[in-house]
């Protein structure tokens, strides 16, 4: 588009677009909303529930690393908080995980601000390093504390199935659609965040700090709402999280792997778009799902081979992710 | 035939052969493992994979041993089914030990379901199993959290930690009995949840049994230098140093102490690093006399004619000794099978009242114990752990009296 045209009918055409996008959003997430009618197979719908999981946690690192270009690779500690909120209040005080959920939210957009404050100052890999040191000194802590269980960590009882309880037995298909309710939530908001003003200064504190500022972008506010927002939506996925395995320690919601994890769908797909996320999630959690079920067992490492080696690939031949697949106009 | 149908043709042919395998599924029982297959700790699923592939040979053939269905090819009470085994792997973490425990069941249709190593792994694959009411049985997860959660389809034929810390106490209190002068302990013990539990165990043990614990030290695992918590012990100087350590830091700790010229009176183990061969190869020299607690006895062979076997046979799938952890998975094996085959159905609910009824004297398995015989909470409370003492550069069980086969050195260096 030249420069002219673009002044000539500046808003519609973008709005136009923008639009079209959430006209696409709306068959997607109703088609993923009928799977489970028509997949039966528990071993199936357990990698749908992990991919839509990812693919919002993806999109909610997307705000932050993707929209507002600040890379982190601590997002474990806003899953962790989410996932211990979550199951400490239910199990100790028999509160719902879905206020769990929001008191874990909560906390994890404060806990953000207050990471922000303080590392916000650094810029690009001083940062993401800063990040993971913090989520490491998260993790240390829960591990040697007391009220987390510690190195034990948490069971949640097997009794009382149901919404309240958010534990459905054998039942996987209401897993399915709180992970998608998430993922269309987080997707939903990135969508509005985009046509913003907010979208603009963040994209904008992306691209050139010094040109934002000289502009009247308010760098530091963006960084800190940009991470707020991001923490909050990573924790209701680990407060999610930990209803659904019903079991927490400090390994396995907290570690360093899931903040690989959370960033490497959305850089898979697409960093900084809508869809990248969910396409770079529907690659790569079937992927490493399925090579490990089927050739695990075997103990060769076949599985974890075939994993980094697609990564590889995507990263030498589509350096943009997934999605720059796709013409320009469509995306 | 262009290439797509070729592909079809190959998915419905390979469709119609797992029909076929599933047609046949009356004549085998197929049980699913679950362990660390790949990651930081796959040594442990390659080993398990041998000790329960031996464990499928003896159900599945006839041998001539005193082991529960060793002696019949098959299940006889299921016409002499035999027992296909499925690996998965779940890498150390929960979320997907559940996620494979979930697809063991519904699409492989195992019996039941044996794991898990990790016990993080075990709280969700055993919460899965009585979701599908499925018999689990935890070979070798030790926490004791794990029996105490009320679930009907949970066992554990092996002793939990707190078991394996009281069997330490009941030798010193033996030995107190005997005249020998034991009054302080010292505790050394690294911060993850292996020292932290085992600590906390032996803490609550020495104050009810009026042991005074003149040293608490923690370290931070895998940690470059113990100097100063080697000092602490040193000027404690303890009747008993019980160190809960693994492979590097049970090295660092005999080599500082040798460094720091401190001599303990008497050190005894919690497993761990100090039943590691590596350990004693490199410093076995300053170790005489050490004693450590430990599952399994192979040199009970010398009593009993079974455990040479089935250790010849596992030595030639793995080109190793048995040892705590492949002696477990082994007899949690059989155990089930076991159990199956008295249930004479491969209904779940069958095989769990077979395994609760399950009662096994001791000499017809190849663990030092009393006997194998389940509690309302699927815990065996039998199975007395052993202690072992490395004298004269091997290992010899020298507690409980009924499987010792001499009598402890105390004090070690006396």
């Amino acid at each position: 588009m030249s420069l002219t045209s673009f002044l000539a009918s500046p808003p519609s055409r973008f709005a136009a677009r923008h639009r079209r996008q959430l006209h696409l959003a709306v068959p997607v997430v109703a088609a993923l909303a009928a799977l489970p009618f028509a997949l039966h197979d528990v071993y199936l719908l357990n990698v749908l529930i992990l991919t839509l999981l990812y693919a919002a946690m993806a999109q909610s690192w997307n705000i932050l690393g993707g929209y507002c270009g600040q890379i982190s690779l601590g997002h474990a500690l806003y899953f962790g908080i989410g996932a211990y909120a979550t199951t400490l209040l239910w199990v100790n005080h028999g509160i719902t995980p879905w206020g769990g959920m929001v008191v874990g939210a909560a906390l994890s957009a404060v806990t953000a601000l207050a990471v922000g404050r303080l590392c916000f100052r650094l810029k690009g890999h001083y940062f993401s390093i800063a990040t993971i040191v913090i989520a490491e000194i998260g993790l240390l802590i829960v591990h040697n504390a007391e009220f987390t269980g510690g190195a034990l960590g948490v069971q949640w009882p097997i009794a009382g199935d149901g919404w309240w309880s958010l534990q459905f037995g054998r039942a996987k298909a209401p897993y399915v659609w709180v992970a998608l309710g998430l993922f269309a939530a987080t997707w939903l908001v990135t969508w509005v965040i985009e046509d913003s003003p907010w979208g603009y200064w963040w994209r904008a504190v992306k691209d050139d700090v010094q040109a934002a500022e000289s502009l009247g972008v308010e760098v530091f506010a963006s960084k800190m709402s940009a991470a707020a927002v991001s923490a909050a939506f990573t924790a209701v996925g680990g407060g999610f999280y930990a209803a659904y395995v019903a079991y927490i320690d400090p390994e396995s919601v907290m570690t360093f792997r899931f903040s690989l994890l959370f960033a490497l769908p959305a850089v898979l797909g697409g960093i900084g778009t809508l869809w990248g996320p969910l396409v770079g999630a529907l690659v790569l959690v079937p992927l490493t799902e399925i090579t490990r079920s089927y050739m695990g067992g075997s103990g060769s490492g076949l599985d974890l081979v075939i994993y980094g080696g697609l990564i590889m690939v995507v990263a030498l031949a589509r350096p943009e992710g997934l999605l720059s697949l796709l013409p320009r106009r469509s995306r | 035939m262009n290439r797509r149908e070729v592909l079809f043709g190959g998915a419905a042919a390979l469709t119609l052969m797992a029909g076929a395998r599933a047609a046949s599924a009356a004549d085998e029982v197929v049980i699913g493992a679950i362990y660390p297959m790949s990651g930081a700790n796959a040594q442990i699923g390659v080993d398990a994979r041998h000790a329960l592939e031996t464990a499928a040979e003896i159900v599945n053939g006839v041998h001539d041993l005193d082991l529960p269905t060793a002696r019949t090819a098959g299940l006889p009470k299921l016409g002499g089914a035999k027992i296909r085994l499925i690996f998965a792997d779940h890498q150390g973490d929960p979320q997907k030990g559940r996620a494979e425990a979930e697809r063991l069941i519904t699409q492989e249709k195992v019996t039941a379901i044996v794991g898990a190593f990790h016990s993080s792994v075990s709280a969700t694959v055993s919460a899965t199993c009585e979701r599908y009411a499925l018999p689990y049985v935890a070979a070798d997860s030790s926490s004791p959290s794990l029996h105490r959660r009320g679930l009907k389809f949970f066992f554990r034929p092996a002793a939990h930690d707190e078991m394996f810390s009281a069997a330490m106490f009941d030798f010193l209190d033996e030995q107190k009995k005997a005249g020998k002068k034991i009054e302080t302990v010292a505790l050394f013990f690294e911060d993850t949840i292996f020292g932290t539990d085992s600590s906390n165990v032996q803490r609550k043990l020495a104050g009810e049994r009026g042991y005074k614990v003149v040293a608490d030290v923690k370290y931070r695992a895998n940690s470059p230098s113990l100097t100063s918590e080697v000092q602490q012990l040193k000027s404690a100087d303890a009747d008993v140093v019980m160190p809960s350590s693994y492979t590097t830091d049970a090295l660092l700790l005999v080599k500082t102490m040798g460094e720091l010229g401190y001599k303990p009176k008497n050190m005894m183990a919690q497993a761990a690093g100090f039943s590691e061969k590596a350990v004693f190869d490199a410093v076995g020299d300053r170790l005489e006399g050490l004693v450590s607690r430990a599952s399994f006895a192979l040199d009970l062979a010398a009593k009993r004619k079974s455990i040479a076997v089935v250790n010849d046979m596992f030595k030639a799938r793995a080109a190793r000794d048995l040892n705590d952890n492949t002696s477990r998975q082994f007899n949690a094996l059989l155990v089930l099978a076991d159990a199956i085959d008295r249930a004479g159905s491969l209904d779940g609910a069958k095989i769990r009242d077979a395994l609760a009824a399950t009662d096994i004297p001791g000499e017809q398995t190849i663990m030092p114990w009393r006997a194998i015989r389940f509690g309302a909470d699927g815990q065996n409370e039998l199975c007395d752990p052993v202690l072992i003492q490395y004298l004269g550069g091997k290992f010899v069980t020298v507690y409980p009296t009924g499987v010792a086969l001499q009598a402890a050195k105390w004090p070690m260096n006396g």
